[in-house]
């Protein structure tokens, strides 16, 4: 990194810093749920972008980590911290369990059988009133004085994203991060200088999920509500489109989608109630005209020449 | 050193492979040939592990190799490279190379360290060997033809093997690099000590590098020999040579 | 009869019949599904929008003519056709551009069309939950099983459903059309070699495939109450089901679709509460022992 991306990211978050200070109630709530949704579609990317995995249904993880932490927040009786971190455990383990189950199988069948299997658990916990609530969710879940707020909540989030997003940040650079790559290039060629391809791939999973669960845990401190609606499948279309729009070879990319969907979303409902119909041309555009997202654009013609993006391969 | 004894394998009902022998000795350069067709490649990805055999042993300095997955077969230092370029296009030439040799020290599960500055000295000195060290910042989609061929080796010298496989080395390259590929390929035999099987179309480069040649056709052994006695070899003349051109 | 009734009560079997009609439903709407990612490969999630589009033409060409029963006969020949109109120009508009994309691309993009398409239902026809009348003619009950009251519609459907097999059976195997389409499932660049123009091919399969989900759509309009979101559901559904069966497999579509709504009916007489998990569950299981589906996939 150049000192001057270093400076800027500096500027970048003294700005994001400062802006519950100067910015109305609800603004700062939706720059809580920006940065969360930036750092869902970021932990997608590291399996899909970086590791070629295509997790078509990562909204479970989400939605587990989401119901993990408010589960226990209401009924175990346990410092609010357990919660916070029970939440993403319990969905680094379905991380592992889905991951297990599906990764033997290739590609495309990989995302049908995760899509069935978080289908699953979305109708398990669409129907288990007793447990989640069923499709009314759980509404007003009390908070711990410190991040009840919005203030406070927006704070909370900051950090705990830019940590993640640290964190997810040194993993690409790792080792593992350059054999995930590796694996997303050609599996073939990951087997035969010596790599076990489908270990180091639930390794990812597990990863992605943990972190997904982190976002969920935060939209629980933000918005004090979990629902279903949270793993259903159009949600986890939704995240891929924003790795697709910000650029999925790109580390920033998903975060900037996920602030222009967002965004875009907050705006455009104000106006009309098609904002489906908004999302569904951007995304017809972007496929046709943007295959490599915006940020993935940015650097092919800044960088010309230097890590070739283009749409994925086969 | 190796050993591979009457290995088959079936592909809906097409025999690729139907009972060959090989027998690969240290320090050797062995050739398979044999027609288009004749099942090296399949041969090649049986001893790998990449194609799980219907019968038939694969022994490795008297170990049973036989059906164990890739990357185990690769953790008993057995490198191979590919006929059709199987690199990782999205990475750089540097990071290719740098992969192979953090997966042979076992560093692929670190995720804090930063890689960049893990094996470095390794990998440059395997790009400098094959001669791709001024291209290593590189995209390797942006490569010529003959230079991902090249790197396919370069990465296959990364998990330090003692027993080297190329799956037609040369295919496809300009006169000028065949030739700097052959030199390279006697240079990790000689000074490196590695022990080389390796198919090809080009009779010429077969004949001037292998110690040994094992002819191949439909899946079957003809004959393995010593160059002359290959080249002589009457079955050999009528299967695989048609008969036509007596001396090579 | 009433031996069998005193071992399985007869509520069961009707139960059990009214999952079997829906089934037709979830067939109908699969097979098109299937024929669609058998032939041109696209995992196409737009159709379970054309699905709602066809109960809604169902809704007012009803209503149009004044909600009587020939209305839904007529709504049964104008609903998939409008259908098929659509999807004839989103065919020759966007899709026959994208052939050669890959897989996680086409389905971003057949995504992307169905939240425009339910949108635009929004537009049309709002967001009020609409009814379509049974037809006259099925309306009412038959004693079936031991004397219970049994729907007449549903009856129809189960009707239906065999009736569509066989006509699907007999276009791909039977005409040239569907034998070309066959081979282009296997090859497309070699039948495009022996000079057959595979656009259109691939345009005529396409169009075929979404007739059918919009056939679904005003079959299954009497049933439920017509709605925004029928699609989401419905796609899911319909998804699992052919996965099940084996990627471009009709007969495949046919088994996956009966163990679906098998499992479902099943599943609610068992354990009402969490009768909606089986089906999943079944998918699993099956995707668990035969990762590519239980018949032949064409992939």
């Amino acid at each position: 990194m150049s000192r001057k991306t270093i400076s800027g990211m500096g500027a970048g978050i003294i700005i994001l810093l400062l802006f519950p200070v100067f910015l109305p109630r609800f603004y700062v709530y939706l720059a809580s749920v920006i940065l969360l949704y930036g750092l869902l579609a970021t932990s997608l990317n590291l399996v899909l972008g970086y590791g070629g995995i295509f997790q078509f249904h990562h909204a479970v993880f989400y939605g587990v980590g989401a119901y993990g932490t408010t589960l226990m927040l209401t009924k175990s009786g346990l410092p609010a911290i357990f919660a916070f971190i029970t939440g993403p455990l319990v969905s680094a383990a379905f991380g592992l369990v889905l991951g297990i189950i599906c990764i033997r199988l290739s590609r495309l069948y990989f995302g049908m059988l995760q899509i069935s299997l978080g289908s699953l658990v979305w109708a398990i916990v669409y129907r288990w009133y007793a447990f989640t609530g069923g499709d009314d969710g759980i509404h007003g879940i009390p908070m711990p004085e410190m991040i009840s707020s919005p203030k406070s909540a927006f704070y909370f989030t900051f950090i705990i994203t830019i940590i993640s997003l640290y964190i997810m940040w040194k993993i690409i650079r790792s080792p593992f991060g350059s054999v995930l790559q590796g694996i997303r290039d050609n599996p073939v060629r990951s087997g035969m200088i010596g790599i076990n391809v489908r270990r180091h791939q639930l390794l990812a999973l597990v990863l992605a999920g943990f972190f997904a669960g982190v976002a969920g845990s935060l939209f629980v401190v933000v918005d004090n509500s979990v629902f279903p609606d949270m793993l259903f499948w159009t949600l986890s279309m939704e995240i891929v489109i924003m790795c697709l729009l910000g650029g999925w070879f790109t580390f920033l990319g998903p975060m900037l989608g996920a602030a222009v969907i967002v965004g875009l979303r907050t705006f455009v409902s104000m106006y009309t109630v098609y904002w489906a119909l908004v999302l569904g041309i951007i995304m017809v555009l972007v496929i046709f005209f943007l295959p490599s997202g915006i940020l993935g654009y940015a650097v092919e013609k800044f960088e010309r020449g230097f890590r070739k993006p283009e749409g994925g391969e086969q | 050193m190796l050993e591979v004894t009457s290995i088959s394998k079936t592909f809906a009902g097409f025999k690729a492979v139907n009972s060959a022998n090989l027998t690969v000795r240290k320090g050797e350069i062995v050739a398979v040939i044999g027609p288009n067709g004749a099942g090296k490649t399949t041969l090649f990805n049986l001893i790998t592990g990449i194609v799980k055999p219907d019968s038939g042993r694969v022994l490795f300095k008297n170990e049973d190799i036989t059906g164990l997955q890739p990357h185990e077969i690769s953790r008993k230092r057995i490198s191979r490279s590919f006929q059709v370029v199987n690199v990782f296009q999205r990475l750089t030439v540097f990071e290719n190379v740098q992969i192979s040799v953090l997966s042979r020290e076992r560093m692929t599960w670190n995720i804090f360290t930063p890689s960049a500055g893990l094996a470095v000295k390794e990998t440059d000195t395997i790009l400098e060997s094959v001669g791709l060290l001024d291209k290593k910042n590189r995209t390797t989609a942006l490569l010529s033809h003959g230079d991902r061929k090249v790197l396919e080796i370069a990465m296959a010298l990364g998990g330090d093997p003692e027993f080297l496989i190329l799956d037609e080395p040369t295919a496809g390259m300009a006169a000028e690099e065949t030739s700097r590929c052959i030199e390279l390929i006697k240079m990790l035999s000689r000074t490196m000590g590695l022990t080389i099987l390796f198919c090809e179309h080009d009779m010429e480069i077969v004949f001037g590098i292998a110690s040994r040649i094992m002819v191949m056709v439909r899946g079957c052994t003809v004959i393995q020999g010593s160059c002359d006695e290959v080249r002589c070899n009457e079955a050999v003349q009528d299967a695989y040579l048609g008969g036509s051109d007596v001396c090579l | 009869m009433d031996a069998v009734y005193s071992i399985i009560p007869a509520g069961v079997f009707s139960q059990v019949f009214v999952g079997l009609s829906r089934t037709t439903i979830l067939f109908i709407v699969a097979s098109g599904l299937t024929l669609i990612l058998g032939v041109l490969r696209i995992p196409n999630v737009a159709h379970g929008s054309l699905y709602m589009i066809g109960a809604f033409t169902a809704f007012s060409v009803t209503k149009l003519t004044g909600g009587g029963s020939e209305g839904f006969w007529l709504a049964l020949v104008i609903a998939p056709l409008a259908v098929a109109c659509i999807s004839l120009i989103a065919e020759r508009g966007m899709f026959q551009f994208l052939y050669e994309r890959e897989h996680l691309m086409l389905l971003l993009l057949t995504f992307a069309i169905s939240l425009i398409f339910g949108d635009l239902v929004k537009l049309v026809w709002g967001s009020e939950y609409k009814s379509v009348p049974v037809p006259h003619m099925f309306q009412g009950f038959v004693p079936l099983f031991g004397g219970l009251p049994f729907p007449l519609y549903n009856l129809f459907l189960l009707a239906a459903g065999p009736v569509v097999a066989i006509l699907l059976w007999l276009l791909t195997n039977k005409t040239k059309m569907g034998k070309i389409a066959r081979a282009a499932a296997v090859d497309r660049e070699m039948v495009g070699a022996v000079g057959i123009n595979v656009s259109r091919v691939f345009a005529i399969v396409f169009v075929i495939g979404c007739y059918l989900a919009g056939l679904g759509g005003v079959l299954v309009a009497p049933t439920v109450s017509v709605t925004l979101g029928m699609d989401h559901n419905l796609i899911m559904e319909a998804f699992l089901i052919v996965i099940m069966g084996g990627l471009g497999n009709i007969w495949g579509a046919l088994l996956g679709a009966l163990i679906f709504g098998l499992t479902q009916s099943l599943g609610i007489l068992i354990w009402p509460k969490f009768g909606i998990i089986f089906p999943y569950l079944a998918v699993v299981a099956v995707l668990l022992f035969r990762p590519t589906g239980l018949l032949k996939s064409t992939w």
